[in-house]
C-alpha cells in the first residue's frame, strides 16, 4: 500500500436497544437529503446537518459478487447497493451469498463482517 | 481567444511492459508527437497521470530534455489525460500559452498484480468495491431492468476486439465470440475477463497551438469537464449516466453543435463493456435503454452509422489510466486525418471524446471531460 490506512471511512452499523442493527447517518435539515455518514455539512446543498439512523430493512439496488483477488479480501464475496427504507443506498456485503443477491428483494442490516463491513441478510 | 488546433500527437504501444519505465514511454509518445507538430520545443506542459509517484513529470520530463518551462500535473482518476488536454486546450485559448504539450502517463503493471488497490481512504473502495465491481453494479441493475442482455454486453467486447485487429498499437486484439466473451472468467458477475480492460503501460501526448488552418491541423471545436454530483438513492440512472450526458451538452454547446449523432466518430470511455453502452445512451448516440441494442446490430461497429471506439477502446487498446484520454484524443485525431488505415471511418470529419473517470463514493464520477474536434 503506498500509504497507510488512517480512520475508518466506511458507514457504521451499531445496535439499536431493540436489538436492530442500524447505519448512523446524517439527515439535511434543509433539503432532507439523507446519507450514511457523518459529515459535516449536506453534501447535496450545503445545507445543515442532523445526527440520523437507518435500517434495519432495506431493497437491493443491485448486486455483484467479486470474484478476483483484491488486496485485504478473500474472493468470492457478495456486494449489494441496498436503498435503506426512507435511508440511504449503502454498500454491504451479503451473508452467505455465492451468487448475487436478488435485485428488488429485501434484506435487513445484521452485524458488520470481521473486517468490518456494514452487511445485510436476505429476508424470506 | 485562439481557435486552438492539435497541431501532433503521438503514443507509445500500449500493454504489459514492466521492463520499460515512464521515460520510455513518454519518449515513445513526445517524440511521435513534436515530430508530427514538426516543432521542438513547448512553452509548457500539462501531464495527467493517477498512480504516478510525485515528481513523476518532471522526472520523466528532464530526461526528454523538457526542462525550465512551467510543468502541472492533474489527476482526475481515468480523466486525467483527457484533464491534461483540456487545460493545454484553456491555456492555448486564453493566450497564457503559445504552444503546450499534454501528456498522459501510466505504468500500472509495477504497480499492481492485478485490479487496482481499492483506495482505503474511500468508504466504498475500503468496503471492497473494486472497480470492476462498481461497473458491474451498473451491468447487474441493467440486465435487471432489461435495458440490456447479456450477449448485447457481450458484442461491446466482440466489437472493440476485432476493431483493435486493426491497431497495431493496441494491447489484446481478437475475433472473438459472444459465447466465447461470455464463457470467459468471471471477473464480477455479470462482468467476465474479456468485458474489462486489462493492466496497461503506455504512454500519450498532443502538442495544442493556435490554429493557423494548416493541412494537417485537427481544430478543437470544443471542450468541457465536470466533476458529479452526488449519486444515491435518489439518482434516476446508473452511476456516470448523468455526468456523462451532461459534460457532453456542455461540449456540444461550446463546439456549435446539436447533438453528438451530428459527429462521425467517437472514442468513449469502455473500461468494462457496460460502460460503452452507458455512455453511449449517455452521450445521445442512442436513446435511453438501446446502447445494448445498437452494439448487438452492428450500429457502433467500423461500417455502422456511430462508429464507438474504433481504436479497440479501453478494452482492447488497454488502458493505461493517466494516459487513456491522450490515447483517445490521438485516435480521433488520425480518424480526422485520414490516417487510421485499416480502422479508418470513411470521410470522418468531426469526432468526439469522452472520457470518465471515477471511484470516489457517492459521486456521478470524479470527473468527465468530452472533446469535440474537427478535421481539416
Ligand atoms: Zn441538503
Amino acid at each position: 500500500m503506498p500509504h497507510a490506512i488512517g480512520a475508518d471511512p466506511r458507514p457504521r452499523t451499531r445496535r439499536s436497544p431493540d436489538g436492530r442493527w442500524r447505519v448512523a447517518g446524517l439527515r439535511c435539515r434543509a433539503c432532507a437529503e439523507v446519507a450514511a455518514y457523518t459529515w459535516p455539512v449536506c453534501p447535496r446543498c450545503r445545507g445543515p446537518v442532523e445526527p440520523a439512523d437507518f435500517g434495519p430493512t432495506g431493497t437491493v439496488w443491485s448486486s455483484t459478487v467479486v470474484r478476483i483477488p483484491v488486496p485485504g479480501r478473500t474472493p468470492p464475496y457478495a456486494l449489494a447497493y441496498v436503498d435503506l427504507d426512507d435511508g440511504p443506498r449503502v454498500l454491504a456485503h451479503v451473508v452467505d451469498a455465492a451468487e448475487p443477491a436478488t435485485i428488488g428483494g429485501r434484506v435487513r442490516l445484521t452485524a458488520p463482517t470481521a473486517d468490518g463491513d456494514p452487511r445485510v441478510e436476505a429476508l424470506a | 481567444m485562439s481557435a486552438v488546433a492539435v497541431h501532433g500527437v503521438g503514443t507509445s504501444h500500449f500493454g504489459r511492459q514492466p521492463e520499460r519505465d515512464a521515460i520510455a514511454l513518454a519518449h515513445d509518445a513526445v517524440r511521435e508527437a513534436l515530430t508530427d507538430a514538426g516543432v521542438d520545443r513547448v512553452d509548457a506542459v500539462w501531464v495527467g497521470t493517477v498512480f504516478g509517484p510525485a515528481g513523476v513529470a518532471q522526472r520523466t520530463l528532464r530526461a526528454l530534455g523538457i526542462t525550465g518551462v512551467p510543468v502541472l500535473t492533474v489527476e482526475n482518476a481515468c480523466a486525467s489525460g483527457t484533464t491534461a488536454f483540456l487545460e493545454a486546450h484553456e491555456a492555448v485559448r486564453t493566450g497564457r500559452y503559445g504552444r503546450v504539450l499534454a501528456l498522459g502517463i501510466e505504468q500500472m503493471s509495477t504497480a499492481f498484480s492485478g485490479a487496482i488497490t481499492p483506495e482505503p481512504s474511500d468508504p466504498e473502495q475500503r468496503g471492497g468495491l473494486a472497480l470492476p465491481a462498481l461497473y458491474a453494479m451498473s451491468a447487474a441493475r441493467y440486465l435487471h431492468l432489461g435495458a440490456v442482455t447479456p450477449a448485447e454486453l457481450a458484442a461491446v467486447s466482440v466489437k472493440n476486439h476485432a476493431h483493435a485487429l486493426h491497431n497495431p498499437r493496441a494491447q489484446y486484439s481478437g475475433s472473438y465470440t459472444v459465447e466465447q466473451v461470455l464463457g470467459s472468467r468471471m471477473i464480477a458477475d455479470p462482468l467476465t475477463v474479456l468485458q474489462c480492460c486489462p493492466t496497461s503501460d503506455g504512454a500519450a501526448a498532443a502538442v495544442l497551438a493556435p490554429a493557423t488552418g494548416g493541412p494537417r491541423e485537427v481544430r478543437v471545436r470544443g471542450a468541457a469537464l465536470r466533476s458529479g454530483r452526488v449519486w444515491d438513492h435518489s439518482s434516476p440512472h446508473v452511476w456516470g449516466y448523468d455526468i456523462v450526458r451532461d459534460t457532453t451538452a456542455d461540449a456540444l454547446a461550446a463546439a456549435g453543435l446539436h447533438a453528438a449523432t451530428d459527429v462521425d466518430v467517437v472514442e468513449v470511455h469502455d473500461a468494462f463493456t457496460i460502460g460503452e453502452i452507458v455512455t453511449t445512451e449517455a452521450l445521445g448516440l442512442v436513446p435511453e435503454g438501446a446502447g445494448g441494442k445498437a452494439a448487438a446490430a452492428g450500429v457502433t461497429a467500423l461500417g455502422g452509422t456511430h462508429p464507438v471506439n474504433p481504436s479497440g477502446g479501453l478494452l482492447s487498446r488497454g488502458h493505461p489510466l493517466g494516459a487513456t484520454g491522450l490515447a483517445q484524443l490521438a485516435e480521433i485525431t488520425w480518424q480526422l486525418r485520414g490516417e487510421a488505415g485499416g480502422r479508418q471511418v470513411d470521410g470522418a470529419r468531426l469526432g468526439l471524446v469522452e472520457t470518465m473517470g471515477g471511484g470516489v463514493s457517492v459521486l456521478d464520477g470524479n470527473a468527465c471531460v468530452v472533446a469535440v474536434l474537427e478535421g481539416p
